[in-house]
C-alpha cells in the first residue's frame, strides 16, 4: 500500500530532501547483499514506499512519531551488507538509512572504550583506533563495509570472537530511539541483549560504546586435516589454547583459493589460526601448544610459507567468487562437537560442490558460511529452487545442535533457537511495551503471517516449500 | 552494448558481476552524500536498471537522471576499483556511463563549456595558444631556444602550469631542475595541446583521441623518446589512456618529475643540499598512486633531502584520501569538493606537518583553498617546487 498523502507530506515537511520516493531510489533500497529472486516477491513487498536519510537522533524520534501516528512501518538499514533480508521491507513502508547519523568519535584510553555513531564502518573505526594504539576486539569478515550498528542489530560475530566474544560481549552501552519515540541509554547486559540480533525491531541505535583493547600484533599459523571428523577434533583442541581467531575452509574452497590467488595449499581442510603476540617467548610458548593440539587431533602443520599473505585475504572472502557467474550464500552457527556429521551430510548432498568457510566464535561453536557457486546465470525459478534447497540444509543444522546465524527476514521465527526461549519471552514482552503497533521492522525476528493465507506463518510456509525440494 | 573498440567494457556484464559486498563504500563522495544511488554498487544497480529490457519508460527516465547525476558526482579517484574484491573495471564503467550521458545530451552547461573550450582552443581555459609560454616571461626566463627543438626528452607542461596563476612556479621549477642537470630537453610551446585528460574524464573519447594523436605527432617530429611531466593528470593520460587509444604507436617513455629527479640524483647530476626546519608530508594524488601505481618515487626524492623531517599522512599510498577535486567534480558540485577535502585536511592536521607536498595541480588547488578556509598555517606546494628549493636554485 502506497504511503498516504497526509503521511507523505508530514515526512517531507519535517525532513525535506532527506525524504525520497523517486522510483530509482526505491529500487535501490529493495535489496541487501542477497537479491531476492523475483518469484519470492509474491511473499515479500520489498520495494519500499520511501527512503529517509535521517541526520540525527531528533530526526529518528520524529520519524517514529509520524510513523506511529500514520501507521507506517519503518525498516532500519545501515551498510546493507548482510544477506538475511533484515534491511529489506517485508510489507513496504519506509526504509530508514542510518548512514546519515553521525556523531563525534570519542576514545577513552583509561576505560578502554570507544563511543561512535552506529553508521561508522569497521575499517574506518579501526583505522582511527590504531592511530591511538588501540584496536577493536572483534570485527566481522565484511570489515570494509559493515557498520557497527548493523553488526549489533544483526547479532554479529567475527574475527576475534573466539577470544573476545560476539557483538553483545563488546558493547558497553547503547543509545537507542525506541519505536515509541523515547530516547534511552542501556548498559545492563540483559537489556543490551534485547538489541543484539533483533534487527532494529526494538528501535534504532543512535550511539554505541564498545570495548577496545591495545593494538597487539597478530601472528598466524596453519594446519590441515583430512576429514570433517579430524577437523572437528582439531577445532576442539585448538579452541583450548585460547587463540584470537580460527578460520578454516573445506577442500572445494581451498581449490578455488589456489586458483584465484595462485597458492598451492593442500586439498584438505585448512585451518588458519591467529594469536595476539606481544613478545618472543609468548610466540614460542604458543607454538608449542599449537603443535601439541594438532598432533593430538591427527592434523598436520602447514608450511609457514603458505601462511604468508593469506591473512590479507581474511576480509576478501567473496573475491573467490569472481570466477563464477552467480552464487548463493547462507550462514549458520554449529557446535564443534557434533558438526562433523553435518559437514559430511552437506558434502554428500552437494557432491562436494559446496564451498564453506568457518570462524570460531567461542570455545564451543563456530559460524559456517556456505557458498553455492554457479557456473551460469540461472532463471528466477531455478534460483528460488536452489535458495530453498540451501535454506533446507541451513535449517538442518538445527538437528545437529546448530542454528541460523541470524533471523532477519528469511529466518524470521528462529529467534528462540538462536537466543533461547527465555530470551524470546523477554524480547516479546519488550516489543509489546515499546512497539504495540509493530511498526519497527515488521516481518523480522517473529515470523509474520502470509497475506493470502493468514493462518499460515511465513516460517512454516518456507519450511514446507523447502522440504518439497529434493 | 559491447563496443568494437577493445578498451570498452560490456556495462551490463560488469554490473551483473558485482557481489554487492559494499567494500566500495569507501567512495569519498558517497561518504558525504550517503544515498545508495551514489554508492558505486548502487551505480552498478542503476546500470542494470538502465539497460534492462523490461524497464518501463517512466522508470528509465528516472533512472537515467539519477545515474547521470551520480556519475558526475564521482571524483574518478579509483578507490572503488582498487578495493573491489571481484576486480571489476569500475573506472572504465564510469567513463563509459559519462560517454552515454554525453550521447543523451545530459552534460551540464559548465561541462559543455569546458569541452568546447578544450576542443576549440586546445587548453582548459579557452585562452590563445600563444599564451602557453607566458609563464616563462613572468618568471624572467628565456625559453625561445627550447621551444620545438629536437631533443630526446620533452617536458610536457600541462594547461594548469602553463596558464594558471595558481600553479605559478611549477613550470619554472621543472625547467630549472632540468637546466641544472644539463639535460637536453624541449618543450612543445604553442604546439602543446591539452593532454586530453578532462575530455577523457568527461567521457569524450573521440575528441580526446585527436589530442593524443596531435601530441604524439609533435613528440615524433622532435625525436622525443621520453616525456616528463609534473602534472598527475597529464601523467595518467600518457601512461594509461594514450597506450589504450593509440596502441603501439605510443612508444614514448613517460616519467613523473620525481622519477626523473631520482635518476638525476643517482647519476649525480643534481644534489639536494638545503636543510629544512619544517616537517613535511606528501599527499599521494589519486591519478599517480591508484591509476598509475607511482608510490615510492616522490618518497625516495624527499628522503634524500638531508635531515628531512618526513611524516606520512594517516591514509597514504594506495589508501590515500581523495582531495575531492578530481573527475571534474568542481564543475558539478563545488561544495561537495570542499566536503570531501575536509577529511583530507583532518589527516594533514593529524600529521602536524608544516608543508604538504603534492604532485597534482587539482589536489594542490583544493588543498590550498581549504587550508585557507580553515585558516591553517600549513603550506601546500608542488613537489617540483620543493625539489627546486632543496637544490637551492633561485
Amino acid at each position: 500500500m502506497a504511503l498516504k498523502k497526509k503521511a507523505r507530506s508530514r515526512f517531507i515537511r519535517y525532513l525535506g530532501k532527506q525524504f525520497r520516493d523517486d522510483s530509482t531510489i526505491l529500487q535501490l533500497y529493495s535489496r541487501d547483499m542477497a537479491e531476492l529472486p523475483s518469484l519470492t516477491k509474491i511473499l515479500y513487498k520489498n520495494i519500499p514506499d520511501a527512503v529517509i536519510l535521517p541526520r540525527n537522533t531528533e530526526d529518528i524520534q520524529k520519524i517514529y512519531q509520524i510513523a506511529n501516528e500514520n501507521n507506517v512501518s519503518i525498516t532500519p538499514r545501515s551498510g546493507g551488507t548482510a544477506g538475511f533480508g533484515g534491511a529489506i521491507t517485508y510489507k513496504k513502508g519506509i526504509v530508514v538509512d542510518c548512514k546519515g547519523i553521525e556523531s563525534e568519535l570519542y576514545i577513552d584510553p583509561l576505560e578502554q572504550t570507544v563511543t561512535a555513531s552506529p553508521s561508522i564502518i569497521f575499517s574506518d573505526l579501526q583505522r582511527q583506533l590504531k592511530q591511538q594504539g588501540f584496536s577493536l576486539c572483534a570485527f566481522p569478515s565484511s570489515y570494509y563495509s559493515a557498520t557497527i550498528g548493523g553488526w549489533i542489530a544483526h547479532g554479529g560475530f567475527g574475527v576475534g570472537s573466539s577470544q573476545y566474544g560476539g557483538a553483545l560481549d563488546q558493547i558497553v552501552n547503547l543509545e537507542v530511539v525506541l519505536p515509541n519515540g523515547e530516547l534511552k541509554i542501556y548498559d545492563k547486559s540483559e537489556d543490551l541483549a534485547l538489541f543484539v540480533g533483533s534487527h532494529g525491531t526494538l528501535g534504532i541505535l543512535t550511539k554505541i560504546s564498545l570495548k577496545i583493547k591495545f593494538d597487539i600484533p597478530l601472528k598466524q599459523w596453519g594446519c590441515t586435516f583430512d576429514s570433517p571428523r579430524e577437523l572437528e577434533d582439531g577445532l576442539a583442541e585448538l579452541s583450548k589454547i585460547n587463540p584470537y581467531s580460527i578460520w578454516f575452509f573445506n577442500p572445494s574452497h581451498i581449490s578455488k583459493f589456489n586458483d584465484t590467488f595462485g597458492y598451492s595449499l593442500p586439498y584438505r581442510y585448512v585451518v588458519i589460526i591467529s594469536k595476539e603476540i606481544s613478545f618472543e617467548e609468548e610466540e614460542s610458548e604458543f607454538y608449542t601448544m599449537f603443535n601439541q593440539a594438532i598432533r593430538k587431533a591427527g592434523g598436520q602443520i602447514l608450511d609457514k610459507r603458505y601462511i604468508t599473505n593469506i591473512w590479507d585475504h581474511r576480509f576478501k572472502t567473496f573475491s573467490m567468487l569472481k570466477e563464477y557467474d552467480d552464487f548463493l550464500v547462507s550462514e549458520l552457527i554449529l557446535p564443534i562437537k557434533t558438526s562433523n556429521k553435518y559437514l559430511q551430510k552437506l558434502n554428500v548432498k552437494y557432491k562436494n560442490g559446496i564451498h564453506f568457510e568457518g570462524e570460531l566464535i567461542s570455545d564451543t561453536h563456530y559460524s559456517l558460511l556456505l557458498f553455492l557457486p554457479l557456473d551460469e546465470k540461472i532463471s528466477s525459478i531455478k534460483r528460488t529452487f536452489l535458495y530453498l534447497r540451501l535454506f533446507k540444509y541451513t535449517i538442518k543444522g538445527i538437528k545437529f545442535g546448530g542454528y541460523p546465524y541470524s533471523t532477519g527476514m528469511f529466518f524470521a521465527g528462529y529467534y528462540s533457537k538462536i537466543y533461547g526461549k527465555e530470551q524470546y519471552h523477554k524480547y516479546k514482552e519488550f516489543k509489546k511495551q515499546v512497539d504495540s503497533k509493530n511498526i519497527s521492522n515488521p516481518g523480522k525476528v517473529i515470523s509474520p503471517r502470509l497475506n493470502l493465507f493468514p493462518l499460515i506463518s511465513m516460517k512454516a510456509a518456507i519450511k514446507i516449500l523447502s522440504r518439497l525440494i529434493p | 552494448m559491447s563496443s568494437s573498440q577493445g578498451w570498452q567494457v560490456d556495462l551490463l556484464e560488469v554490473a551483473q558481476k558485482c557481489v554487492y559486498c559494499g567494500y566500495c563504500s569507501l567512495c569519498p563522495t558517497f561518504k558525504e552524500l550517503k544515498w545508495e544511488n551514489y554508492h558505486p554498487r548502487g551505480i552498478l544497480d542503476q546500470i542494470k536498471l538502465y539497460y534492462s529490457e523490461r524497464i518501463k519508460d517512466n522508470l528509465k527516465n528516472d533512472v537515467s537522471k539519477s545515474l547521470f547525476d551520480a556519475i558526475f558526482a564521482c571524483t574518478m579517484c579509483k578507490a572503488c576499483e582498487n578495493i573491489c574484491i571481484v576486480d571489476l573495471p569500475l573506472l572504465k564503467v564510469w567513463e563509459q556511463v559519462r560517454q552515454e550521458s554525453f550521447k543523451r545530451g545530459r552534460w551540464n552547461s559548465k561541462l559543455l563549456s569546458l569541452y568546447n573550450k578544450v576542443k576549440s582552443s586546445h587548453n582548459i581555459y579557452g585562452l590563445p595558444a600563444e599564451e602557453r609560454v607566458t609563464w616563462a616571461a613572468l618568471s624572467n626566463m628565456v625559453m625561445t631556444r627550447r621551444i620545438q627543438r629536437k631533443a630526446p626528452l620533452a617536458y610536457f607542461i600541462g594547461c594548469q602550469a602553463s596558464y594558471s596563476g595558481k600553479m605559478e612556479g611549477v613550470a619554472e621549477s621543472v625547467v630549472k631542475i632540468l637546466r641544472k642537470s644539463k639535460e637536453n630537453f624541449t618543450i612543445l610551446g604553442t604546439e602543446e595541446w591539452c593532454c586530453g585528460s578532462p575530455i577523457f574524464l568527461a567521457g569524450g573519447y573521440s575528441v580526446g583521441k585527436s589530442f593524443a594523436k596531435h601530441n604524439l605527432e609533435q613528440f615524433k617530429k622532435l625525436g622525443v623518446k621520453r616525456v616528463v611531466t609534473a602534472c598527475a593528470g597529464c601523467y595518467r593520460a600518457f601512461k594509461v589512456v594514450y597506450p589504450r587509444i593509440l596502441g603501439e604507436k605510443w612508444d614514448i617513455e613517460v616519467l613523473h618529475i620525481t622519477e626523473l629527479v631520482n635518476e638525476l640524483l643517482a647519476e649525480g647530476k643534481i644534489q639536494l643540499k638545503k636543510k629544512f626546519k619544517e616537517k613535511v608530508t606528501f599527499k599521494d594524488p589519486c591519478e599517480l598512486v591508484r591509476h598509475c601505481g607511482l608510490i615510492e618515487a616522490p618518497r625516495d626524492v624527499i628522503k634524500q633531502i638531508p635531515g628531512i623531517r618526513y611524516e606520512e599522512l594517516p591514509s597514504n599510498r594506495e589508501d590515500a584520501l581523495c582531495c575531492g577535486g578530481g573527475g571534474l567534480l568542481k564543475l558539478n558540485d563545488d561544495n561537495l569538493v570542499s566536503q570531501v577535502n575536509s577529511r583530507l585536511i583532518t589527516d594533514i592536521q593529524y600529521s602536524e606537518a608544516d608543508i604538504v607536498l603534492n604532485g597534482c595541480p587539482t589536489c594542490l588547488d583544493t588543498i590550498r583553498s581549504n587550508l585557507r578556509k580553515q585558516n591553517l598555517n600549513v603550506e601546500a606546494i608542488d613537489i617540483s617546487e620543493f625539489i627546486k628549493r632543496a637544490m637551492e636554485l633561485k
